[in-house]
């Protein structure tokens, strides 16, 4: 996303009807979360109606956006996330296969389910740069810690945004296994990330 | 259930961020959200360790279409006003067309005009005046005692909440505005609001069930157990 540390000011100008910031707004950060919203809903017509019903979303609920609590990428990309698993249930449209994560990250075969790949490079910038590869960093240490299963099941749910039967399907395994893949690998996450974080300060 | 308990919160905000937590349960989530800090915070957590991941996707264009078809739903764009226009005056040319229709046209413009005169059946707003709880203003008047004044759409969906005397609270504090549900039920949150200027809030309902507002003040981030925390500064009774 363009310029993210414009961000939250042009979103509390939103939040008070300023249409010149909107705009501004539309412009820095559409490219991107319709790339996130593609990556869950494919269908490039449906995907454009889910970033049209995203903007109005943020137009009228800019207000809540609380920049002490949250990073204004983060709450919009959120957003899209949300209202692209939302289309997905609306229509039940068919359920992406794993080539298709293939052929839009451009990955190679062995790479397919390797969640790390999408994971930001830590490439040198400015401050929030930075901070960005230092948590990209820790998440990247904390993925390694997972167990395969593990990782896969957050790849599919979290980037396709299929629900935990779909996860099963696409996998070919129970879907109590792939709920307890998904519930741990998060839990272990967590910790994991909560103990980088306390070794940083 | 108790969304204030810690891991129950954790989990289902996981779930959610995730995606995982799907269909109905994913919709009573996004409701739960606005009525429990604890549930929101619990997601805030979670996006924030995972924004990364959404970091390094590369970008898509959208065509223009999506940026006009914003402007249309939320604006209403100049381009279908003038639409309506073309629409009339060719319905009006071919009328004129036909010169023995003209006595009837005339029947009908009046009938229209008739018709455009009945007032929509709108229900008025209501007004709630909410007055400050301190002790030392009791003797005041009114005007003085006046903190707030919330003003309620008469569908009772939305809320704009406007501070006429305001409330001074600190970087660290914010203020909560709570629904007072009838028979002593316990305050539901509506949300944090803002000290200095107008903050609207839209709900589904309401009016429904609802006896009152209140404001309390509260740590940054509103009330962590879901229920009023800080010192109640001001009240309004619902007075239909």
């Amino acid at each position: 996303m363009k310029q993210s540390a414009e961000l939250p000011g042009l979103i509390s100008r939103v939040a008070l009807g300023d249409r010149a910031a909107f705009d501004t707004l539309y412009r820095h950060s559409s490219a991107h979360l319709l790339g996130v919203i593609l990556r869950i809903q494919s269908n490039r017509a449906q995907a454009e109606d889910v970033l049209q019903e995203v903007y109005i979303n943020v137009w009228r609920a800019a207000q809540s956006f609380n920049p002490a609590l949250s990073q204004a990428s983060t709450w919009l990309v959120s957003i899209a996330r949300h209202r692209a698993i939302d289309s997905l249930r609306r229509k039940q449209t068919e359920v992406n296969t794993i080539s298709s994560i293939v052929s839009k990250a451009g990955l190679d075969e062995e790479d397919t389910h390797d969640l790390l790949d999408h994971i930001a490079d830590d490439a040198p910038g400015p401050q929030e740069q930075l901070e960005r590869a230092a948590e990209a960093r820790a998440l990247q240490h904390c993925m390694q810690s997972l167990s395969t299963e593990q990782k896969n099941s957050l790849a599919l749910a979290y980037y396709q945004g299929l629900s935990h039967t779909e996860v099963a399907e696409q996998m070919g395994h129970p879907l109590g296994s792939v709920k307890s893949w998904v519930r741990r690998g998060m839990q272990a996450l967590k910790t994991c990330l909560e103990r980088a974080a306390q070794a940083v300060s | 259930m108790d969304y204030s308990r810690q891991p129950l919160a954790d989990r289902l905000a996981a779930d959610y961020v995730m995606g995982t937590l799907r269909g109905p349960a994913h919709r009573r989530f996004e409701t739960l959200l606005l009525a429990h800090p604890a549930l929101r915070a619990a997601v805030q957590d979670w996006q924030a360790r995972l924004g990364v991941l959404s970091a390094d996707i590369t970008p898509v264009e959208p065509s223009p279409q999506v940026w006009a078809g914003i402007q249309q739903r939320l604006f209403g764009s100049p381009a279908s006003a003038k639409a309506d226009v073309d629409t009339f005056s060719r319905w009006w040319q071919k009328l004129a067309l036909w010169q023995s229709w003209a006595a009837l046209a005339t029947v009908a413009a009046v009938a229209l005009g008739v018709l455009l005169q009945q007032p929509l059946p709108v229900q008025p707003p209501i007004v709630v005046i909410m007055q400050s709880t301190d002790p030392a203003l009791q003797q005041a008047s009114d005007a003085i005692k006046t903190q707030f004044v919330a003003s309620i759409s008469g569908d009772g969906r939305s809320l704009v909440l406007k501070p006429i005397s305001g409330a001074k609270v600190t970087a660290q504090q914010a203020l909560e505005l709570w629904a007072l549900p009838a028979h002593g039920k316990p305050p539901r949150s509506l949300g944090l609001i803002a000290s200095d200027k107008a903050t609207t809030v839209l709900r589904t309902s309401l009016l429904q069930g609802n006896d009152g507002f209140a404001v309390s003040v509260e740590p940054s981030g509103g009330s962590p157990t879901g229920a009023p925390t800080g010192p109640v500064i001001s009240v309004g009774k619902l007075q239909l």
